[in-house]
C-alpha cells in the first residue's frame, strides 16, 4: 500500500457509496445497543469500518457526514463532527500502515483511538457543556473530581475517558471482527489503487 | 417509508424561506451573543427563535429535542452550582450542600448558549427538507457527489432498519436470547448486526454500477429538475442579519 | 454502419483465475436488436458491462482486445462519456434505485440532471418515458415503495430518458409477470423501430426469438455463434451449451417440421402456426 493511494482525494464511486452505508451502520449499531440495553454507545462501527475499507479520507468523510446527518435529529451532534472526523482519520492511517492486523494490535489500536476521541472531545465538552458528557457514570465522576481537585479540565478529561475508551475499544474490536469476516471481493471493491492489467 | 429527519411538511412563511437564509440566521444567533457578551441579547435571541418556531407551526416537534437538552442542563446546573472551582458566594444551602452564585451564573451562561444554538438549528431542521438544503448547497458550489452521499443517507437508514428488524425477528425465532444478563445481550449484538452490514456492503457494488451509468461522474455542469427556491424577502432578511452582525462587531470594538 | 465492434475481447475479474470473457469478436450494425443467450455465468452480464465500459473501468482486473462504440475505443474513454452513448439497465431493480430521490419522477430526473439536460427538455423526456413504460400512475410515489415490476420499469425509464444510441438490457423483465414483461418488450421494440441499437441478455427464449434480429450464444465466456434466431435455435447442440430453444421450436423439432425450403425450425408462435397449418394431415 503506497502512501499516495491512502490519501487519494479522487474517491471511486464504490468508495463514495460506502459512506452512506457507514452512516447507516453507525445508526443501527447505536439503535441495537439501546435495544439490547448495553451500557455503551457503539455508534461508530460504520465510521471505523469505512476507514478500514476505504482509507482515512473515506473514514473522515463518513465521520463528518455522520454527525451532520445526526444534527438533523439532534442539533448538538454537529459540534462533535470533529471527533468523528478524527476517529475516521486515525483508524484509516493505523489500518493502512498495518497497525490493525491482529486481535492483539486491534486492542492497542482501540485504546489509541479511544484516547484520540477523548482528547478531541474534551475541549468541545468544556466549551459547550461546561465539561460534562451527558453520560450518567462519566458525569458522576466529573462531579466527584470537580469537588476534590478544582480542575475543570482534569474532571472533564476523565469524564470523557471513562466513557470513550471502553466504547472505542469495543467498536474497533467489533469492526475488526466484521472486517475479517467480509468476502474478499467485497473488500476489493473499495480499493482505489488497482491498475488494469493487460491480456494482449 | 419512515423518515429519520425531523422535517415537518407544512405551509408557513418560515418554510417558504430558502435554506441559505436559515443557515445565515444560525450564524447570526450563534455570533451575536458571543460578540455582545450579554445575557439580555442571549435571552432575546432564544426568544426570537422560539417565536419563529411557533410561527412555523412546529413548536410541538421541538419538545423531544428540548427535553433531552434540559435533562443534561439540569445536571450542569447542579454540578456547576455545587462544585465549580471559582465558587465563592453561597446563594443558599440545602442540608450540607451549598449552592454558589458563580457556579449558577456559569450554568446559566451554558444553558442560554445551548438553548440558543439548538433553537436556531431547529428552525432550519424542522422547516427545511434535507434534499432541498443539499440541492441549495450544491448550487452554491458543494460537490454534487458529496451532496448525493448526504441525501442518500436519509433513504439508506430506513432501508437498513427494515433489514435489521427482519434479521432480529428471524434470529429470535431461531431461539436467540436478546434479554437477560449483560453477557447474553452482548453476545446477541454481532449476529444481529453482522448480516445487515454484509448485505448493505454487497449492495454497494450494484448501486455504484447503477450510478456510473447514470452520469454520476459526468463533468458536464449539472442541471436541476426544480427551479431554485427563493423568497422575495430573502435578500432583505439576509442583508439585515449581516448588517446587525457587523454593527454589533463595530459597536463592540469602538463602543 | 457498424455501431459496435468487438475484437478479440478477453477479460478476467480481479481475484479470479479464469477468463470471464474469452476472445470474443463480433460487430453490431446501427439499429440492430441483438439477443445474448447462454446459461448462468456464461458471461452475459460481463459482456453487457464491457459494452458500457464498466468492464474494465469499474472492476479493473485484466483486459485484452478492443471494444469500439461508434469508433471510440471503450478502454480509452471514461464510463461517464460512454454512458452518453450507451445506456445500461441491470438485472436487480432494487439496487438500481439511486437512493437519493423521494419520488419516481425525481428518480428518473437523476441521470438527466447529471448530464446537464435543460429543465424544460428534462420534463418532456420524463413525461415521455413515464408514458412509454406505463408508470405515470406511480410518478409521485417513493421509489422504494414500488413493486419489483414497477421498479424494473422505472429503471428502464430512467435509462431511456437519457436517450442513448445504444441500449444494453441485462434481463430487464426478471421481476415482471408475463403481461408486464410483454408490455416492456413492446416498449423496447418501439425504441428499436426508432433506430436505437438494442443489446439484450435474456433467459426468456420466446421473447428473444420474437424480437431479436440476431442472437449471440455464449458458453463459458466463449462465443459459440452469432446468427439469426432461426439458425441459432435450430442448432442441434443447444442443450450442450445449457440453453433450451423456444417452446415452439422444441415442439416442431419433435414433430420434425421445418420452415418451407430451409433447414430451420420455426422459432415463434406465428412461424410455428403457419408451418403447422400449411401441413397436410
Amino acid at each position: 500500500m503506497k502512501k499516495q493511494s491512502m490519501w487519494s482525494l479522487r474517491l471511486s464511486t464504490a468508495a463514495l457509496v460506502l459512506i452512506p452505508v457507514a452512516v447507516g451502520v453507525n445508526y443501527i449499531g447505536k439503535l441495537l445497543a439501546q435495544l439490547l440495553k448495553l451500557p455503551l454507545w457503539l455508534d461508530s462501527i460504520g465510521t471505523v469500518l469505512a476507514a478500514m475499507l476505504g482509507g482515512p479520507v473515506v473514514g473522515a468523510l463518513a465521520g463528518a457526514i455522520n454527525n451532520i446527518i445526526y444534527g438533523f435529529t439532534d442539533p448538538i451532534s454537529f459540534v462533535y463532527a470533529i471527533t468523528s472526523v478524527a476517529i475516521g482519520l486515525v483508524v484509516g492511517i493505523l489500518f493502512f500502515k498495518g497497525y490493525i492486523s491482529s486481535w492483539g494490535k486491534a486492542i492497542v489500536a482501540g485504546l489509541i483511538i479511544g484516547l484520540v476521541a477523548t482528547v478531541v472531545s474534551t475541549p468541545l465538552n468544556i466549551g459547550f457543556w461546561g465539561g460534562q458528557t451527558g453520560n450518567v457514570w462519566g458525569d458522576a465522576l466529573f462531579a466527584y473530581i470537580l469537588a476534590n481537585t478544582d480542575s475543570t479540565w482534569l474532571a472533564s478529561l476523565l469524564d470523557e475517558l471513562v466513557v470513550d475508551v471502553p466504547d472505542k475499544l469495543l467498536v474497533v474490536l467489533i469492526s475488526f471482527g466484521i472486517f475479517k469476516g467480509l468476502p474478499r471481493n467485497v473488500v476489493q471493491l473499495y480499493k482505489n489503487n488497482e491498475k488494469i492489467e493487460t491480456l494482449d | 417509508m419512515k423518515s429519520i429527519s425531523l422535517y415537518v411538511d407544512k405551509e408557513s412563511f418560515i418554510h417558504d424561506f430558502d435554506p441559505i437564509t436559515k443557515l445565515l440566521y444560525i450564524l447570526f444567533a450563534l455570533f451575536l451573543p458571543l460578540i455582545l457578551l450579554s445575557f439580555t441579547v442571549s435571552f432575546i435571541s432564544v426568544g426570537v427563535s422560539i417565536v419563529l418556531l411557533m410561527a412555523a407551526g412546529v413548536i410541538r416537534k421541538t419538545i423531544p429535542v428540548f427535553s433531552f437538552v434540559f435533562l443534561v442542563l439540569i445536571t450542569v446546573v447542579i454540578i456547576q452550582g455545587l462544585f465549580r472551582p471559582e465558587n465563592e458566594t453561597i446563594l443558599f444551602q440545602i442540608g450540607p450542600l451549598a449552592m454558589y452564585k458563580e457556579g449558577l451564573l456559569y450554568a446559566l451562561t451554558i444553558t442560554l448558549r445551548v438553548m440558543n444554538i439548538v433553537s436556531a438549528f431547529l428552525i432550519l431542521v424542522l422547516t427545511t427538507k434535507p434534499s432541498d438544503l443539499v440541492e441549495t448547497l450544491v448550487r452554491k458550489g458543494m460537490s454534487p457527489r458529496i451532496g448525493y452521499v448526504i441525501v442518500s443517507v436519509f433513504q439508506i437508514i430506513p432501508e437498513m432498519m427494515a433489514s435489521m428488524s427482519t434479521i432480529t425477528d428471524a434470529q429470535r425465532a431461531r431461539g436467540m436470547e436478546t434479554e437477560g444478563k449483560l453477557s447474553v445481550r452482548m453476545k446477541a449484538f454481532l449476529p444481529l448486526l453482522g448480516p445487515v452490514i454484509l448485505g448493505a456492503l454487497i449492495n454497494t457494488k450494484e448501486r455504484a454500477l447503477a450510478l456510473e451509468v447514470r452520469g454520476f461522474n459526468s463533468h458536464v455542469p449539472k442541471t436541476y429538475l426544480y427551479e431554485e427556491k427563493t423568497h422575495a424577502l430573502s435578500k432583505w432578511v439576509q442583508a439585515i442579519l449581516l448588517l446587525l452582525l457587523v454593527g454589533a462587531g463595530v459597536w463592540r470594538i469602538f463602543g | 454502419m457498424n455501431k459496435i465492434v468487438v475484437e478479440g475481447l478477453k477479460y478476467k475479474y480481479p481475484l479470479s483465475d479464469t477468463l470471464a470473457l474469452d476472445d470474443l469478436s463480433f460487430q453490431v450494425k446501427e439499429g440492430e436488436f441483438i439477443g445474448i443467450i447462454g446459461k448462468n455465468s456464461a458471461g452475459k452480464s460481463t459482456l453487457c458491462q464491457a459494452l458500457v465500459g464498466l468492464v474494465p473501468h469499474f472492476y479493473k482486473g485484466a483486459y485484452g482486445g478492443k471494444v469500439f462504440i461508434d469508433g471510440l475505443e471503450v478502454k480509452n474513454q471514461t464510463i461517464a462519456d460512454i454512458s452518453l452513448k450507451v445506456g445500461m439497465v441491470f438485472q436487480n431493480p432494487f439496487t438500481q434505485v439511486t437512493g437519493s430521490k423521494m419520488t419516481v419522477y425525481e428518480e428518473i430526473a437523476f441521470g438527466l440532471e447529471n448530464i446537464g439536460i435543460p429543465r424544460s427538455e428534462m420534463i418532456a423526456r420524463i413525461d415521455y418515458v413515464l408514458d412509454l413504460l406505463k408508470i405515470e400512475q406511480v410518478k409521485d410515489q417513493n421509489p422504494f415503495d414500488l413493486s419489483g415490476g414497477q421498479m424494473q420499469r422505472m429503471a428502464i425509464a430512467s435509462i431511456i430518458a437519457m436517450k442513448p444510441d445504444i441500449l444494453v438490457l441485462d434481463e430487464p423483465t426478471s421481476q415482471l409477470d408475463p403481461a408486464g414483461s410483454e408490455e416492456v418488450f413492446q416498449a423496447i421494440q418501439s425504441l428499436s423501430k426508432q433506430g436505437i441499437t438494442i443489446i439484450l441478455a435474456e433467459h426468456k427464449m420466446e421473447k428473444v426469438a420474437l424480437y431479436c434480429h440476431r442472437v449471440l450464444l455464449l458458453d463459458d465466456g466463449k462465443m459459440v455463434d452469432i446468427n439469426t434466431p432461426g439458425k441459432i435455435f435450430s442448432r442441434g447442440d443447444l442443450e450442450q451449451h445449457g440453453v433450451a430453444a423456444p417452446v415452439y421450436t422444441r415442439v416442431c423439432k419433435e414433430l420434425g417440421v421445418r420452415k418451407a425450403g430451409t433447414s430451420e425450425f420455426p422459432v415463434t408462435l406465428a412461424e410455428a402456426e403457419s408451418v403447422l397449418r400449411g401441413r397436410k394431415i
